[in-house]
């Protein structure tokens, strides 16, 4: 159990400065600048189509180089978790209260949520994944809607006043390196937890199998049907880690743009821009927050669940914890 | 009149006809929870755990439509 942990973090560590190297070539995302069409032409004739945020993050070096303004905002938020756990858990009491409290409420409240979801047994042993997942997304989502990050960085002058292209900090999960790596990890866990709870052969049975009772020539039909249902089951089960990493990605990115652009909707009358500016985002900052919860939870969710599917026996199936 | 009215559409139509489907199927996924737990009060925490769920494996379509096309 140790050993896998350091195996599975020893392949993270070494996975991402190559999935950095990738962010510098630009290769993983459609493109690296593509306008994104802002309704805020419809305030003057003669507006021009308005930029969006780029889609990939951009890097902080100078002459470019792999680190980006995502990547520092992952950093600083795994250390800001990390420190604020050590603190609250350096001298553990009884009776908890303050920062203790919130860790053991936080932790005990995913522990049973989970355990209604995929059974006590795989609880224990998963456990680790999905709470760490769960805090660190929702810390992410929720870093980039503090003021400051998106607006403080490098940029030129533009006619009103210092526009920032290159923002120093930057919604973590608004760059698909990051949530791609994050699914890759979930991929490579599922897959070993599967091998773990049936071996390679109780796998492939459990996805090519079939399943049910049927006796004479039906039972050969349904091998056959089986089979080719699994085929079915492996796309699926590919296609998994571009959902989970597009979901999460989309809607952070999205809600980055939307903010950016309700911002920068009103532009012409001077105070007005100012004013407005800062009050339309508001409503979508409540909505940011909501969706940054709600894709952290989903995350976890979608993660567990599919661990679930492939860890069931097949006899117990018909009496699942729902 | 075919043509100059085709010649105005540009190229987003396949984001919005994945917005489309998929901001009703997120919508049918919410009538359904919503009928659900009036018939079963009781219910509200499972039913929403599934909803979301729901939710977003239907929401997510529309990402790929925006993102992975061309």
């Amino acid at each position: 159990m140790q050993s896998l942990r350091l195996i599975i973090a020893s392949v993270f560590l070494i996975c991402a400065p190559l999935a950095l190297l990738n962010a510098a070539a630009g290769e993983s995302t459609p493109a690296a600048a593509k306008p994104v069409v802002v309704a805020a032409s419809g305030a003057a004739p003669a507006a021009p189509v308005e930029q969006g945020i780029p889609q990939s993050a951009q890097s902080l070096g100078r002459n470019g180089g792999f680190v980006t303004n995502s990547m520092l905002v992952t950093w600083v938020v795994a250390l800001g978790v990390i420190v604020f756990a050590r603190f609250a858990t350096r001298k553990i009491q009884e009776v908890p209260s303050g920062a203790q409290n919130f860790w053991e409420w936080l932790v005990e409240g995913l522990y049973g949520f989970l355990e209604s979801i995929i059974g006590p047994g795989l609880v224990k042993k998963t456990f680790w994944f999905f709470a760490t997942i769960f805090i660190f997304i929702l810390a992410t989502n929720w870093f980039g809607l503090i003021p400051g990050a998106g607006t403080i960085g490098w940029g030129h002058q533009g006619e009103h006043g210092f526009e920032v292209t290159r923002p120093l900090l930057r919604a973590g999960n608004a760059d698909l390196n990051m949530t791609f790596a994050m699914a890759m990890i979930f991929f490579a866990c599922w897959t070993v937890w599967a091998l773990q709870f049936s071996g390679v052969k109780g796998s492939f049975l459990h996805i090519f199998g079939p399943k049910g009772d049927s006796t004479g020539v039906i039972k050969y039909l349904m091998i056959v049907v089986f089979f080719a249902v699994g085929f079915l089951e492996v796309l699926s089960i590919a296609f998994r880690p571009i959902s989970l990493s597009f979901r999460l990605y989309g809607n952070i990115f999205a809600g980055e743009n939307l903010l950016e652009a309700m911002s920068n909707m009103v532009q012409h009358p001077a105070w007005a821009r100012v004013v407005f500016g800062a009050l339309l985002p508001v409503p979508f900052y409540f909505m940011e927050l909501l969706v940054g919860f709600i894709q952290a939870v989903v995350f976890m969710l979608l993660t567990a669940v599919f661990t679930a599917l492939i860890c069931t026996h097949e006899e117990e199936a018909g009496e699942s914890h729902h | 009149m075919l043509t100059p009215m085709l010649a105005e559409m540009s190229g987003s139509i396949h984001v919005g006809l994945a917005g489309l489907g998929s901001a009703i199927g997120v919508g049918l996924v919410g009538m359904k929870a919503s009928e659900a737990v009036g018939r079963n009060p009781g219910a509200f925490g499972k039913v929403i755990v599934l909803a979301v769920l729901g939710m977003a494996l239907a929401e997510a379509i529309v990402f790929y439509a925006i993102f992975l096309v061309h």
